[in-house]
Parts: C-alpha cells; structure tokens; sequence
C-alpha cells in the first residue's frame, strides 16, 4: 500500500483544516487531489511530507510515519511557495540533496544534471535562484522532487502560474515519470488532471467528499457531446428516444451529457452520426466517457 | 533506483560542511569574514601589542598590584607570552558578542524561505539541527584561529624564542575559546528556531541577557544563597576565567558544558515540534 490515512484530523486553532479524512491509495499511476481553496489540499500535503503533525488519526506511507528516516530518499514534494537558498547556484544546492540522498559528489552532479534537463533548465544550472522566474524557479523545483527516482513524488500545485508550453511540458514529466514513481498532484485545473490521473480524491471543507477512479467499470456508460450549430431543444429529445440511452442533459450551453446503457460497439456514435446526417447539425466533438468536472459534480 | 540511506553522521558532515561553504565562500560570508579580519587586526596591532608592553612593565605591575590586590591578575602577569594574556582578556568578551551576531541566522531565513521542506525530506530534523550547530561551532574555531594566529605572528617579529610557549598558549587559548563559546551559539541556535529573522534572534539575545541579568541581581540581593543562579546565563564564568590561563581555565569548562546540553535538548525538541 502506497499511503493510508485514517481518521486524519488537523486543527489550526478553531479551524478544522481536515476532518476525520479516511482513504487509501495504491502505487501506480497518477492520483490527483481536488478541491477549493481552503479545502485542505496543502495541510494534507504537510502531513504526508511530515512538515505538520496531524492533531489526531493515523497515516502512513510505504509502512512508515511521515518524515521518518525510512523515508528519506524515497518520499519526494514540490511544497507550495517553498524556495532554495538565494546564496547558492541552482547546481550545488540540487547535488548537495542529491549527497544527502546518499550520491557521491560526481554521481549527485551528474543526476542534477539529469534532472534539470528533464524539465529543460539545463542553461540554468549555474544561476542563483534569485535570478529565475516564477515559472524557471517552478521546474527547477519540480526537478528537485526527481532527484534519484523517489517512489513517491507528490507535487502541490505544480503548473500553477506556468505558461501553457511549460504547463504541458510538466505534464509530459509526470507521464514520463510515472513508470518510476507514483504522483500525487494536487490542482485546481480538473482539465489537466483528466489527462493525467486516475483515481482523484475530492476534497472539500476539509472532508474528503469522494474518491473516484476515472477507468473504473461501471453499469452504465457516458458519451460528451459538444455541438457547433443544432437545435439544442429537438436534439436532446431525440437522442433521449435511441435505445439504451438513459438520460441526456445538458451540462453547457454547447455540451450535452449522454448516459446509456451497455450496448454494442459504437452503436451511440453511429445513431448521433445519422442523426447529424439527417438535420444537418454540426459537432464539433464527441467524447467517450465524461469530464472530471462531470464525474464529481454531476450531483 | 536503489535508495541507500547514508549513515547519520556523513549527513550531519554534509550538512555541517554546506554550513561552513555558505560562511565562507559566498559573498555575504566573505564580506563578514573580511569586517571580523579587519577588526582583529585592529585589535591586535593596537590594543594586544601597547597592552602586552604595559604587561612587561614591572611599574605598570606594581600598579596594578597595589590598586586590584596581588592575586587579582597574578596569573597575566606571570603569562610567559604577554600578548596571549592581552588577547585572552579581549578574546573572552569579544568573541562571544561576535558568535552572537555570526550564528544568529543558523535556521530563521531558511524555514522562513520554505528551504527546510526541501531537506527534511532527506535528512531528519535533529540532524539538521546538530549538524548546523556544528558547523558554527567550526566557524567560529576558524575565527579564533585566524586571530591566535596573528598574535603568533605578532609575538614572533618581537621574540622568536618564544615559538614553543606561545603554540602551547594558542592551544590551550583555542580550547577554552571553543568552550566558552558553545552556549552562546546553542543559544543562538534556539533563538534562530524561534525567530522570524537573524535580527530578531538578537534582539531575544540582547533581552536574554539583560533582563536575566537584572532579575538574577535582584535575586540575589534578596536572596544571597541563590548565588549560584547566575550559573544559569552564559558566559556567566567569565570574568572569574581572565586571571587562569591555559589549562587552568579548563577548571571552568563544565558550566559551558551543562548549560549547552540543555540548550542543545531544549533546540532539539523545539525542531521536532516546530511546524514547517
């Protein structure tokens, strides 16, 4: 078992931060962490990292306690607006982590290195991270959370602030990264973690309101229809009246949500194609399966 | 990739040796390090080498004999290098006012800054905490150095005979210097726990001393059999120290000694405790 938490409470004064938060994950692919602001996504995060005690339950990662020695190395974090040394180049402060992990001073300097190319700062090696840019301090230290393949990296807020290049970029990382580690992410983009992550914890008002997992079976199955031009009112009720479709709704002004049963092979897409064909309505998409927004606030 | 932990002591090495590179090799540190060279220089050159020929003058003695009383300062005068006897009066005062300031930010920028997150998740907070100690502690060692050997180098260009005994006296010098300044830097190693920024940390050192200071008195005044209260400050033994050089201020070590174990417990829980 990758973490397990059980009856997590964390208090800041009268302010319950988590209440009684209860969930196990497994190591594999990314998992994300969703929720507003203020819902207690980074107090979860410190505890897991053990910068933060938690005021009552229990946790666990790779069998150990947060910040134990048996987790050093092995446990990485891109904490929110924690920054390195301004006295120090970028290089030296990631090989002396890379030391501290247990790496001579040549093979710390030649992970550093590999790291800082995997976000592409290499240029940036030498540079005092005073002279860096939100986003260039960002990746620098996404890449501090790599060094010597962690089992565990958890990245809070990782794009936030970043451009769109870089943002996909961070993401290609964390794909390419996950046969080796497993990912926690925590985000408000739910459009980013769609393309990233599996299971998704929801959390909310410090209480974690659902654990999903986006590949899941289920009874029933979800097509998302964006449309260009059509008549939003007819085409609804006729979609309605094709077999084993459950429920159409729609969930914009240009989307409609489509539930349906089980059924043969594309036999959905075909009768919305003929339908398209027949009154001359354009799309512009036809998605299998629904949106993470979809899947957590669908009720 | 294998994760093989390092053994506790090459991570507090490591930490104590980054510790030593930020004093000295960057350019803040260098600068502080060419103010304290400068300073000491001023000392030695004026101070140390006019005070040392005033010692060797058998009228300035028997002055001194006659206002203070014969035992008072029997041992500087009977220092076979005068100008250690100089330095070391200097040096007790001096050098625990500049640890003050020096090991003032051993921990308040970088858990202000978010640094610490990065590394605890490599090495444990007690051997953050230790390994950071220790490296003031060199530091500080590496000052007092620089300025036994000036005075080395001072008392050479006068008496070259005196190569033997003024080592000896550097040895036992450096050794008590070191002692007397391990609470001030626990001390400070506390305060830097507690503190938003270095300045802060010495202004709770300036208040430490001042208002213990004055209760202590007042303590005492009321109360002469709680003498032994004034055991609690550091550096409280100094000014018994100016008057037993080289090994005979050794006798003084244990009062440094205790005060820094409970200092250095009293930091460690802090750190444990403290949220980041």
């Amino acid at each position: 078992m990758l973490i397990s938490c059980q009856n997590l409470t964390k208090n800041f004064g009268d302010k319950k931060a988590l209440n009684e938060v209860s969930f196990t994950l497994e190591a594999g692919t990314p998992i994300a962490l969703v929720g507003p602001n203020g819902a207690g996504k980074t107090t979860l995060f410190s505890i897991l990292c053990g910068y933060i005690l938690p005021s009552k339950g229990k946790v666990n990662i790779l069998g150990q306690q947060p910040g134990s020695r048996e987790l050093q190395g092995r446990v990485a974090a891109l904490p929110q607006d924690a920054l390195l040394d301004p006295n120090f180049s970028i290089i030296t402060q990631l090989s002396f982590f890379a030391q501290l992990q247990g790496m001579t001073a040549k093979a710390a300097k030649i992970e550093t290195k590999r790291v800082l190319e995997l976000v592409d700062m290499t240029e940036a090696a030498n540079l005092k991270p005073i002279s860096l840019s939100h986003g260039m301090s960002k990746r620098v230290a996404i890449a501090q959370a790599l060094i010597g393949q962690p089992e565990v990296v958890l990245l809070d807020e990782p794009t936030a602030g970043l451009d769109p290049a870089n943002a996909k970029k961070i993401r290609e990382i964390v794909q390419n990264q996950s046969i080796n580690s497993t990912f926690i992410i925590s985000s408000h983009n739910l459009d980013e973690l769609e393309k990233l992550c599996d299971t998704v914890l929801y959390l909310e008002s410090g209480q974690l309101q659902q654990s999903v997992s986006m590949q899941s079976e289920q009874s029933t199955e979800y097509i998302t229809l964006t449309l260009q031009q059509a008549d939003f009112e007819q085409l609804q009720s006729t979609i309605g009246a094709i077999d084993s479709v459950i429920n159409v709704k729609p969930i914009s002004h240009d989307q409609l949500l489509i539930e349906h049963n089980k059924s043969l092979p594309y036999y959905i897409e075909r009768a919305l194609l003929d339908l398209f064909e027949q009154n001359q309505w354009q799309y512009k998409s036809i998605l299998k399966g629904r949106t993470l927004e979809d899947t957590l606030f669908s009720n | 990739m294998d994760h093989n932990i390092p053994s506790t002591m090459r991570q507090i090495g490591l930490i104590t040796q980054f510790e030593m590179t930020k004093r000295f090799i960057n350019r803040g540190g260098m600068f502080a390090l060419a103010a304290f060279t400068l300073v000491w220089a001023l000392i030695i050159l004026f101070p140390v080498e006019r005070a040392s020929s005033l010692l060797m003058n058998p009228s300035f003695k028997e002055l001194v004999n006659n206002l203070a009383g014969p035992e008072t300062f029997n041992q500087l005068f009977a220092a076979p290098v005068a100008e250690y006897a100089v330095l070391w009066c200097i040096a007790l005062y001096v050098f625990p006012m500049f640890s003050l300031f020096i090991s003032a930010d051993q921990f308040c920028s970088d858990k202000q800054r978010g640094t610490f997150r990065f590394l605890t998740l490599r090495v444990s907070r007690e051997q953050l905490f230790f390994g950071r100690f220790i490296g003031q502690m060199l530091i500080q060692a590496v000052l007092i150095i620089i300025a036994l050997l000036a005075t080395f180098f001072l008392v050479l260009t006068r008496d070259s005979s005196l190569l033997l005994p003024s080592m000896s006296a550097a040895f036992f010098m450096l050794i008590n210097l070191i002692i007397v300044l391990l609470p001030y830097v626990a001390v400070m190693a506390v305060f830097s726990l507690i503190a938003k920024t270095a300045r802060q940390a010495s202004t709770f050192a300036i208040v430490l001393w001042t208002i213990t200071s004055i209760i202590i008195s007042i303590i005492n005044t009321q109360y002469p059999n709680l003498a032994f209260l004034h055991y609690i400050l550091p550096g409280s033994q100094i000014s018994s120290m100016i008057n037993s050089l080289g090994l005979s201020a050794l006798t003084f070590a244990p009062i440094p000694i205790i005060q820094t174990i409970i200092l250095l417990f009293l930091g460690k829980v802090i750190i444990q405790r403290s949220a980041l």
